[in-house]
């Protein structure tokens, strides 16, 4: 069975051959470029520095040679912008503040503040404000809130909060044909970012990737205007789901017969104990758009649809299983509520849990190689009958994380799947 | 016909900004004094967190009821001054270094600020040398540290070692997603809290263990 076939299958809850794995696929599935670096080096390819292909969480690209080693059945197709609002080229070496020599886009520009923080520019430009800062000892970046001195919260515009979501250039349309061609006969499956269909995202509402963002544009700002402009929120989303339908029927034009599965979006409804959101909000602001953009895909595609949230999100599965959605991810089995067990008898039939394969805030990072094999083998054992798992750690492989650990991991899916 | 006060109360358990604002100027103007006016805007806040801490509010409803509070608090503290009304404590509260999470600190700052203490808000990836600085310009007795991520765990860890070493007499209280009531022991601190709420009741159990 071809790697892409078996992800299919899974997805379609049934069970294949073997366990099907992915690390690197999404900017939600990744590893920390630290990480890939052990990696490489456990695994004795070829030394060279790691690409950043996410230069916000500072992921590394898990290139084939890696794929391969750790067996891998995901193939990434990266959209054509990172985070910060400039394309992955020309890669030039950096040296990061934990002193680990990697490479990234040219357009990558930082400078270091007196206290020997890191800020990056957004879209590469030298005049504009930095949109990113990295603790001298953090080992990612986060967004730098850029509030507009004249922003009136009695007077929200939808325009100013639309200035990211616009139709498909004709570059970007070039850069999606180069890449269909490139992984058209690729035997994994293939994984995309869908464009604009991110439903207020945190990670997003700053803008990292905008010179000079107007509207909404702080965290706490944003969940204010959930609470208490609820309808402006809604015309936003609305608004963005007709941009976002217009660009999937282009990309489906382009590269459609090559792509299995699409990250819809990756908004955090969860927290470590509790919701974000309550679930009457979550039913009537987010549902209905989550339903037009799944209810398109299906009807017009055969991709499968991808909803990422962390935390304690388990009064919200039914919400998203409402919303046309296929796969669920990270499951966040550590945050309240996400039982393993409880969840694959309550809804694993319905919904594809890619994720959930071992706990990142205990185990992976600070447990013994024999605990990590013990839980990843009794997760494979909760959530792989009957299809409907894909095995991935809870979110990104963080910095720190122990590489044996993460050998011991990849060791124990092997295990599960009788050696390879 | 409502009381002010009890307008109040209910324009911060609603998070209404300006009913809030309106409710504390008409209490001003109808001379309630500051003090009774504090204690409505206390009571629902602590309405408020308790409501959270069942799961029956959420992240947004906690913070425009803490903008209503700060909106009142804005007509409020010029009184409360003159009338030499203060906190009798300081909490003072940060994200630990190398960590930029702040949502939780900042309810826990807020629901704080609500149960009348005095904060003040270091703000996210905080180095102890400017912590203990801090403690001791401010002469706080409550520090609580937010850590939201295992690679800061141990700059929460460094933090608390630092402090003691200065031998500075203030509580440490600690909290955040990765953080447990074991890990608080082990590193020393005074206190963990797993939500604002109950955050509230700690600091007020430590300040009173004083
Ligand atoms: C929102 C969020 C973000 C936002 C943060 C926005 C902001 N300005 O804070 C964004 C999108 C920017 C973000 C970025 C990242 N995040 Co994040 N994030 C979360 C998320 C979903 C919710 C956290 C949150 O705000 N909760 C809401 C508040 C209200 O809850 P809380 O913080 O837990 O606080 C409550 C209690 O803990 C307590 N409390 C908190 N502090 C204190 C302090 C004291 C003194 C006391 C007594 C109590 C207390 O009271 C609070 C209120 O009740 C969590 C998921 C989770 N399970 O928690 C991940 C999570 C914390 N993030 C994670 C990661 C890894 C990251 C990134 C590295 C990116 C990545 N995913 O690879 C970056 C790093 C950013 C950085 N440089 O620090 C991981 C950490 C995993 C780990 N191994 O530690 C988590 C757990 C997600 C996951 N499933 O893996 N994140």
């Amino acid at each position: 069975m071809k790697s892409k076939e078996r992800v299919r299958a899974v997805i379609d809850h049934r069970e294949t051959d073997r366990l099907p794995i992915d690390f690197g696929s999404s900017f939600i599935t990744g590893i920390h470029c630290s990480v890939v670096e052990g990696l490489r080096r456990h695994f004795g390819l070829e030394p060279r520095p790691v690409r950043v292909c996410e230069p916000y969480q500072m992921l590394g690209e898990v290139e084939p040679d890696l794929l391969d080693a750790l067996g891998l059945d995901v193939q990434p197709i990266f959209p054509q912008r990172t985070i910060f609002g400039f394309p992955n080229e020309n890669w030039k070496p950096w040296t990061t503040p934990w002193g680990q020599h990697v490479v990234v886009s040219e357009h990558f520009h930082t400078y270091t503040s007196v206290e020997g923080d890191t800020y990056i520019h957004p879209k590469g430009d030298r005049s504009a404000p930095p949109s990113g800062h990295m603790p001298k000892t953090g080992y990612f970046f986060d967004t730098i809130e850029r509030m507009d001195a004249d922003f009136d919260e009695d007077d929200l515009k939808v325009a100013d909060n639309l200035e990211e979501f616009g139709l498909m250039s004709d570059g970007e349309a070039a850069y999606w044909r180069s890449q269909a061609e490139l992984y058209r006969d690729c035997d994994r499956a293939i994984s995309v970012h869908l464009n604009g269909t991110c439903l207020g995202d945190i990670a997003l509402v700053p803008a990292p990737f905008l010179t000079h963002p107007k509207g909404v544009r702080g965290v706490a700002q944003w969940y204010m205007t959930v609470a208490s402009e609820p309808e402006f929120v809604m015309e936003l989303f609305d608004r963005q789901t007709e941009i976002a339908l217009e660009n999937m029927a282009r990309l489906h034009a382009i590269a459609g017969d090559v792509i299995d599965v699409v990250v819809v979006c990756g908004t955090d409804f969860g927290t470590q104990a509790s919701l974000f959101c309550g679930v009457p909000s979550v039913r009537e602001i987010w549902l209905p758009r989550y339903k037009r953009i799944n209810d398109w895909i299906h009807r017009n595609t055969a991709w499968r649809t991808f909803k990422h949230s962390c935390g304690a999100i388990e009064p919200l599965i039914e919400a998203f299983i409402d919303s046309g959605f296929d796969i669920l991810n990270p499951v966040q089995c550590s945050a309240a509520g996400m039982d393993p067990k409880e969840l694959k008898a309550k809804y694993g039939d319905r919904i594809t849990f890619w994720g959930g394969g071992v706990n990142t805030q205990e185990t992976l990072p600070f447990g013994t190689p024999g605990q990590v094999r013990a839980e990843v083998l009794e997760r494979c054992e909760i959530f792989a009958p009957g299809g409907g798992f894909v095995f991935n750690a809870i979110h990104n492989v963080q910095a720190l994380t122990p590489i044996e650990n993460v050998v011991a991991m990849i060791e124990a899916v092997d295990e599960f799947n009788g050696g390879r | 016909m409502n009381t002010p006060l009890e307008q109040l109360t209910s324009a911060i358990k609603a998070g209404k900004r300006k009913d809030a604002k309106s409710a504390t100027q008409a209490a001003l103007d109808a001379a309630i004094p500051p003090a009774q006016i504090l204690a409505a805007l206390g009571e629902g806040m602590a309405d408020v967190g308790r409501r959270f801490k069942a799961n029956e509010v959420f992240v947004p409803e906690v913070l425009v009821a803490a903008r209503a509070m700060q909106n009142s608090m804005d007509l409020l503290e010029p009184v409360l001054i003159e009338a030499g009304i203060q906190p009798a404590h300081t909490f003072l509260i940060c994200t630990v270094e190398g960590d930029l999470h702040d949502i939780g600190k900042n309810l826990v700052a807020m629901m704080i600020k609500g149960a009348n203490f005095k904060v003040v808000d270091l703000g996210t990836n905080v180095a102890p040398d400017v912590l203990i600085e801090a403690v001791e310009a401010h002469r706080a007795d409550i520090i609580g540290l937010s850590a939201l991520l295992t690679t800061t765990m141990p700059a929460m860890r460094e933090a608390v070692a630092r402090i003691r070493e200065r031998g500075l007499k203030v509580k440490i209280m600690v909290g955040g997603a990765p953080i447990t009531e074991g890990f608080a022991h082990e590193i020393g601190a005074d206190g963990y809290a797993p939500d604002a709420g109950s955050a509230v009741e700690l600091a007020l159990r430590l300040v009173e263990a004083a």
